[in-house]
C-alpha cells in the first residue's frame, strides 16, 4: 500500500501528561509525527486540540485514529 | 465528613467490593498501611516476599475469577518492582488497579530519597494512569481508576499518591462506584455480512482468545459453534474458553498448536476470529496465513479490527453479545449447517495427531512431559486453577491440559513472563477462597520468583508447584538446535538446587520423583497436603515441544519430529 501524508485533528482533555501520551502512543507503535502543534480551545479551556502530520499507509492511518481514539483523555481524532 | 487521603483508598477499595490486596510497605504507603490495619477485618493483606510477586497474584487473582486485582507499594524501587507484573497484566488485558505511594508532592522532581517517576514509566504498559497532587481530587481519580480498569478492554490503572496527600483531609463523598463506560453497539449490518460469508463457507473455523475468557462468553461460543458446525482451535489465553469434552474443540494454535488444529486452521476457507489479537506467535506468515481464506473478525476493542491482519469483515462489541446476535440471526433464518465432509476431514486429523504425538518410551524409566499432565489431570478437578511459567513446561500444558472450565488456565501469553507463575497461582487460589492451585513450571522460571514459596507457605496456601526439570532453559534451547546450530549458549543451568531441602527450608513439602510410579505417590501426597508442596519432577532436558512452526513460517514449515 502507499504511503501519504495526512494531518489529523485530535481533541483532548487539559491533564497531567496527555501530550506524552499522544507522543508515546507514536512512538511505542513505530508511527511518525512530522509537525504537532497544540492550543487550547476557546471555548473551553479544560480541552486542547492537536493538530498534527503523520504518514502512512492506509492501514497505518486507520490503527493511529482508532489507536488515538482508545486514550482515555481523547474525545475525537480526526483524519482532516 | 472529613477523611485522610490514605482513608480514601481503604473506604474506595471496600466500596468496589476489594477483600483482598497484595502488597509490599514502605515509607511512603505507611499512611496506607496504617489504614488497612484499622480496616484489619475487612480486608485481606496478602504480604508477598516482593513487590513483582504481589503485581502477578493481583493479575492471577483477576484472572481466576475476573475480580479485579489490587496492588499496593511504595514509591521508588517499590513500585520499580511492579513494572513487569503491570505491563504482564497490559499485554493479556487484566483488569488491575495498582497502587504507589510517592514522595511528598513539595519533594517531586528533586530526585528525592526513593523518588521515581512511575506514572511516566508506566505510561506505555497501563490503560491509564495518574499521579493525584491534590487529596480533593483522590475519590474521583480513585473510582474512575476502577471504572476504566473494567471497561471495553480490561488492563491495568496504576494511581500514584504522593505521601502528603495521604495525610490531607477532605470531604469524602462515599466513593460511590462509577459505571462502566458503554460497551459499542454491535452494528446488525455487520452482523448480516458476517452471516452471509458463515452460511457460505465450507469450511468454517473458529478461532477464539483470551477475549472470550474475559467477557464470560463461553456458551455464547459453545452455542454458535454448533449451530455452524465448526471446530474451534484457540490462542493460548483462549485454552480455557471451551470443555475439552465439546468434540468441537481441538486445541492450540499458533506456533505450538496442535497439530490438528494447526492443520484444520490453515485447510479454513473462513476463519472466525473471536476475542484475539492475530498475533504473530498465533499466525506465522502474515501473507501465508490470510491467503486463500475469508476472516471475520470480533472483538471488543476496534483498533485490533485491521491492525495485525486485514479482514473481510470486522464486528465491534461485546463478544457474548456478538456471538449471540449471529446466532440468533442464523437461527431466525432457519439456518442448521451439517458439513460432512469437513468434518471427516477434521476426524482424520484427530487421528492423525493421536497416532504421530501418542507418547511411547519406556515408562519406567523416563516420564514424559505429557504424561506429567496427563496424571496431573487425574488429580484436578473441572475447575481447578493451573497456573504455569514461561518455556516448554507451558506448552507441553497448553497442549496436553485438558481445560475444562473457565477462567482455569493462568498464564502470561503476551508478555511470556518467566516467574509469573508462582505468584500468580497464590493470587489465584486466594480469589477462589483458598481453593487448591496447581503450578506447572520450569527449573529456569521457577528460580525468578521462588521467594513467593514463603508467602505460600505463611498463607497456608495449596498449591502444588510441578517443576519440570530438564536442567535446561528449555525452550531457548530447543530453538538453539534448531535455528543456531546446536550452539547451546547458556542454556545449560548447572544448578545444584536441592528442591527438597529448599521446600523444607521455606516450610514446605518437597518430593524429587524420577518415574510414573514416584510422580504418582507425591501427587497423591500433594494433593492431601494443606499447604504448598514442591515436586521436582526430572524430565529429559532434549525432550521437545512438538509441532512446532518456525517463526515467520506457515503450516508447510510445520516440524514434526
Ligand atoms: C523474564 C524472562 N526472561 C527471559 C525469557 C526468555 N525465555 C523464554 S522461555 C525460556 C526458558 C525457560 O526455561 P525453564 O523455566 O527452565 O522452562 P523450560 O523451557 O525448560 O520448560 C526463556 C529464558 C522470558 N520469557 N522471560
Ligand atoms: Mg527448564
Amino acid at each position: 500500500m502507499e504511503s501519504e501524508n495526512f494531518t489529523m485533528s485530535v481533541v483532548l482533555r487539559n491533564r497531567y501528561g496527555t501530550l506524552m501520551r499522544v507522543t508515546s502512543l507514536f512512538s511505542k507503535r513505530g508511527y511518525n509525527i512530522n509537525t504537532l502543534s497544540v492550543a487550547p480551545l476557546a471555548e473551553n479551556n479544560d480541552y486542547s486540540r492537536i493538530i498534527l502530520t503523520s504518514n502512512g499507509d492506509k492501514c497505518v492511518k486507520e490503527q493511529i485514529q482508532r489507536q488515538l481514539e482508545k486514550l482515555v483523555d481523547v474525545c475525537e481524532a480526526k483524519i482532516i | 465528613m472529613q477523611i485522610s487521603g490514605a482513608e480514601i483508598v481503604i473506604q474506595t477499595f471496600l466500596s468496589h467490593g476489594i477483600k483482598d490486596i497484595f502488597g509490599y510497605p514502605g515509607g511512603c504507603v505507611l499512611n496506607i498501611y496504617d489504614e488497612i490495619y484499622k480496616a484489619g477485618d475487612r480486608i485481606n493483606h496478602i504480604l508477598t516476599c516482593h513487590e513483582q510477586g504481589a503485581a502477578h497474584a493481583a493479575d492471577g487473582y483477576a484472572r481466576a475469577t475476573g475480580k479485579t486485582g489490587v496492588v499496593i507499594a511504595t514509591s521508588g524501587p517499590g513500585a520499580t518492582n511492579l513494572v513487569t507484573g503491570i505491563a504482564t497484566a497490559y499485554l493479556d488485558s487484566t483488569p488491575l488497579v495498582a497502587i504507589t505511594g510517592n514522595v511528598n508532592s513539595a519533594l517531586i522532581g528533586k530526585d528525592s530519597f526513593q523518588e521515581v517517576d512511575i506514572s511516566g514509566i508506566t505510561m506505555p504498559i497501563t490503560k491509564y494512569n495518574y499521579i493525584v497532587k491534590d487529596v480533593e481530587e483522590l475519590e474521583e481519580t480513585l473510582c474512575e481508576a476502577f471504572r476504566i480498569a473494567r471497561s471495553g478492554r480490561k488492563g491495568p490503572v496504576l494511581v500514584d499518591i504522593p505521601k502528603d496527600v495521604q495525610v490531607a483531609s477532605c470531604e469524602w463523598h462515599g466513593s460511590i462506584p462509577l459505571p462502566l463506560f458503554p460497551l459499542p453497539e454491535v452494528s446488525q449490518s455487520d452482523i448480516e455480512e458476517a452471516v452471509k460469508l458463515i452460511k457460505s463457507a465450507k469450511r468454517p473455523f473458529i478461532y477464539a482468545g483470551g477475549g472470550v475468557v474475559s467477557a464470560e462468553a463461553e456458551s455464547a461460543l459453545e452455542r454458535f459453534a454448533t449451530l455452524i458446525d465448526a471446530p474451534a482451535g484457540f490462542s493460548m489465553m483462549g485454552l480455557s474458553a471451551m470443555d475439552y469434552r465439546n468434540p468441537k474443540k481441538l486445541g492450540m494454535t499458533g506456533m505450538h498448536g496442535v497439530y490438528a488444529a494447526s492443520i484444520a486452521q490453515s485447510e479454513a476457507d473462513l476463519i472466525i476470529g473471536v476475542g484475539v489479537r492475530f498475533s504473530d506467535r498465533a499466525t506465522g506468515n502474515i501473507r501465508k496465513y490470510t491467503e486463500n481464506v475469508k476472516i471475520i473478525h470480533i472483538d471488543i476493542d476496534r483498533a485490533e479490527i485491521g491492525k495485525n491482519v486485514t479482514v473481510d469483515i470486522g464486528i465491534v462489541g461485546d463478544i457474548g453479545e456478538t456471538l449471540t446476535a449471529l446466532s440468533d440471526t442464523l437461527q431466525a433464518e432457519n439456518f442448521s449447517q451439517h458439513l460432512p465432509q469437513w468434518e471427516e476431514r477434521v476426524k482424520f486429523l484427530k487421528a492423525a495427531q493421536k497416532r504421530l504425538f501418542d507418547d511411547t518410551a519406556d515408562r519406567e524409566r523416563d516420564i514424559l512431559p505429557t504424561r506429567i499432565i496427563q496424571m496431573l489431570r487425574e488429580y484436578t478437578e473441572d475447575d481447578t486453577p493451573i497456573a504455569t511459567d514461561v518455556g516448554q513446561h507451558q506448552m507441553w500444558t497448553a497442549m496436553n491440559y485438558d481445560f475444562a472450565a473457565h477462567r482455569t488456565f493462568i498464564t502470561s501469553g503476551g508478555l511470556g513472563t518467566m516467574g509469573f507463575g508462582l505468584g500468580a497461582a497464590i493470587g489465584a487460589s486466594v480469589s477462589r477462597d483458598g481453593k487448591r492451585t496447581v503450578l506447572v513450571t520450569g527449573d529456569g522460571g521457577f528460580h525468578m520468583n521462588l521467594n513467593e514459596l514463603a508467602t505460600a507457605v505463611t498463607y497456608k496456601i495449596p498449591v502444588v508447584i510441578v517443576i519440570m526439570n530438564n536442567g535446561v532453559l528449555g525452550l531457548v534451547r530447543q530453538w538453539q538446535r534448531q535455528f543456531y546450530g546446536e550452539r547451546f549458549s547458556h542454556t545449560t543451568l548447572h544448578r545444584a538446587t536441592d528442591y527438597v531441602k529448599l521446600a523444607e527450608a521455606f516450610g514446605a513439602e518437597g518430593f524429587t520423583v524420577q518415574n510414573e510410579t514416584e510422580l504418582k505417590t507425591a501427587f497423591d501426597k500433594a494433593f492431601n497436603t494443606d499447604g504448598p508442596v514442591v515436586i521436582d519432577c526430572h524430565i529429559d532436558p532434549d525432550a521437545k515441544v512438538l509441532p512446532m512452526i518456525p517463526p515467520g513460517g506457515s503450516i508447510e514449515d510445520l516440524i514434526l519430529r
